[in-house]
């Protein structure tokens, strides 16, 4: 379970504003909202990788901002995340990538990385890609091989941050899927932000919108859905009319 | 009418408010550097740090210099020999000129010149290898993956940047002192062995060579923190990874200079 409290951050002028949240165990939750309305920099403050001005972020009964960057260290590996860019390193193989955080973090043999890994890329249909470098792989590849490395520790909760960005309409809705069934499989936690709502929307349980540093909605994807409220409705709808 | 002058009694204000400022960012910047410092001690002290890492920095930092090292060395002793041939011929002083050569060298030109060479080529190129990774979001990926970016980045360049200044001014001594008894035997007609034993006759000591090493070392370390910080406090894309690399460069040869200035002192 995942508990946001009055959360609040401001980098001169406000990118959050009290924002009050909770997402159960097991849920794949959607962070919609217009650009820079604070999705990213939200998923940012519940992984500690920026803290607030006010407020907390609990995640199964511990206090993130109440902790050291010592013990944030440890309490990371419950975390995997995609990031908007895929933050590949250059300097790796994608084999090496999604390895990389088993080398470092669990004392596995290299046959069991080896084993993990290829199982990694084969889920995301990069078989043939190990032994290649991120920068000779196109947009989509890349994220799948982001999300190998998101997924590769089998951490219970899974951050994507615009998992299908750049990615053609099929691509896209094999990446959600994609994600969707590896949520299912492993029964994890996810927060996922997207502008794709379309594709988004199937494969959620639960939506939040956020609006300029606001939470201005919170309920089940089919609320979304049938939501009266004209940003939610403009939004999620795609209406060219409306308030946002 | 025309317009009234620019008001001449608020430019000094806004001078003394513009040299305030300039100030300010020297004094953050040295304090972040000095945070960077405790971050750095204190993994070193715990050995926490990567050792692949640092094998492949002191590669790239060390091996991947030699050739710079190399040719800036041989000509900074000949240079020296070209500088002081007028005096020398005037005093008919040969006997001195391995003495002469090897002062400079050793306590001076030797550190000092490898390290503005090692800042340009290594300080600069970690400063843009650090601030892209921190711009495409690479250092968070880190820390999400619950990596620590201090022990895995910026310790090892940190070692491998002072190894690497420290060796390199070992070696640029060695050959700045055969650049120099090789353009005297060209130039003044000096042998070899009248330089060694000029070199060698007493008047320097190992106290002359310890001077220069302990200089490579402050330098590595200076330059090792400003490109490191200016690395990870990159902002704004890839002008900002260009201004983050132009400051390390300024910085670096800055702090090159200052410190040298007051090692010169202490070690007197």
């Amino acid at each position: 379970m995942i508990q946001i409290q009055r959360l609040s951050k401001s980098f001169g002028h406000p990118v959050l504003h009290d924002v009050t949240l909770s997402i159960p165990t097991g849920c794949l939750y959607g962070l919609i909202g217009p650009g820079a309305s604070g999705k990213s920099v939200l998923l940012k403050m519940i992984t500690a990788l920026m803290r607030p001005d006010t407020g907390s972020v609990v995640v199964d009964g511990q206090n993130v901002q109440a902790m050291t960057e010592l013990e944030l260290a440890s309490f990371r590996l419950k975390f995997g995340m995609l990031f908007q860019n895929n933050a590949l390193f250059d300097a790796m193989t994608v084999a090496e990538n999604v390895a990389f955080p088993l080398h470092r973090l669990f004392d596995l043999d290299e046959a069991e990385i080896r084993r993990r890994v290829e199982e990694r890329l084969a889920a995301v249909s990069l078989a043939g890609f190990a032994e290649r470098t991120p920068v000779g792989l196109s947009g989509g590849q890349k994220k799948r091989v982001g999300v190998a490395r998101a997924t590769v520790t089998r951490a219970p909760i899974i951050f994507y941050d615009e998992p299908a960005a750049g990615l053609d309409p099929v691509t896209s809705q094999k990446i959600f899927d994609l994600l969707r069934a590896e949520q299912q499989r492993a029964k994890t936690t996810v927060i996922m932000v997207s502008s794709d709502i379309e594709r988004l929307l199937t494969v959620t349980d639960r939506v939040g919108m956020m609006y300029r540093g606001s939470l201005v909605f919170d309920g089940t994807t089919d609320e979304a859905l049938t939501s009266t409220d004209p940003y939610v409705k403009q939004f999620v709808h795609g209406l060219a009319e409306g308030p946002l | 009418m025309a317009p009234p002058p620019a008001s001449t009694a608020s430019a000094p204000f806004a001078s003394l408010a513009a040299a305030r400022e300039s100030l300010y960012g020297v004094a953050e910047t040295v304090g972040k550097m000095g945070l960077i410092a405790h971050q750095i001690g204190v993994r070193f002290a715990r050995l926490d740090f990567d050792g692949e890492e640092l094998k492949r920095n002191m590669y790239k930092m060390g091996v991947k210099s030699l050739p710079i090292v190399v040719v800036t060395a041989l000509f900074t002793g000949a240079i020296m020999v070209v500088q002081a041939a007028p005096i020398v011929q005037r005093y008919g002083a040969q006997q001195l000129l391995g003495w002469g050569a090897g002062f400079g060298t050793l306590r001076e030109i030797g550190p000092l010149l490898t390290a503005l060479m090692i800042s340009g080529r290594v300080g600069a190129n970690n400063t843009a290898e650090l601030g892209t990774m921190t711009v495409t979001e690479q250092v968070d990926a880190l820390r999400a993956l619950a990596i620590d970016p201090i022990a895995f980045l910026v310790v090892p360049r940190f070692i491998a940047m002072v190894a690497t200044l420290f060796l390199s001014t070992l070696y640029a001594d060695a050959l700045a002192l055969f650049g120099a008894a090789y353009a005297g035997q060209f130039l003044l007609g000096v042998e070899a062995a009248t330089f060694y034993n000029g070199l060698t006759s007493g008047l320097l000591g190992i106290g002359d060579v310890a001077n220069g090493l302990v200089k490579s070392v402050i330098f590595g370390g200076a330059m090792g923190l400003s490109s490191c910080h200016f690395g990870l406090a990159v902002t704004g894309g890839a002008p900002g990874v260009g201004r983050a690399v132009n400051a390390t460069v300024v910085t670096s040869a800055a702090c090159i200079f200052v410190v040298d200035y007051f090692v010169s002192f202490l070690l007197e």
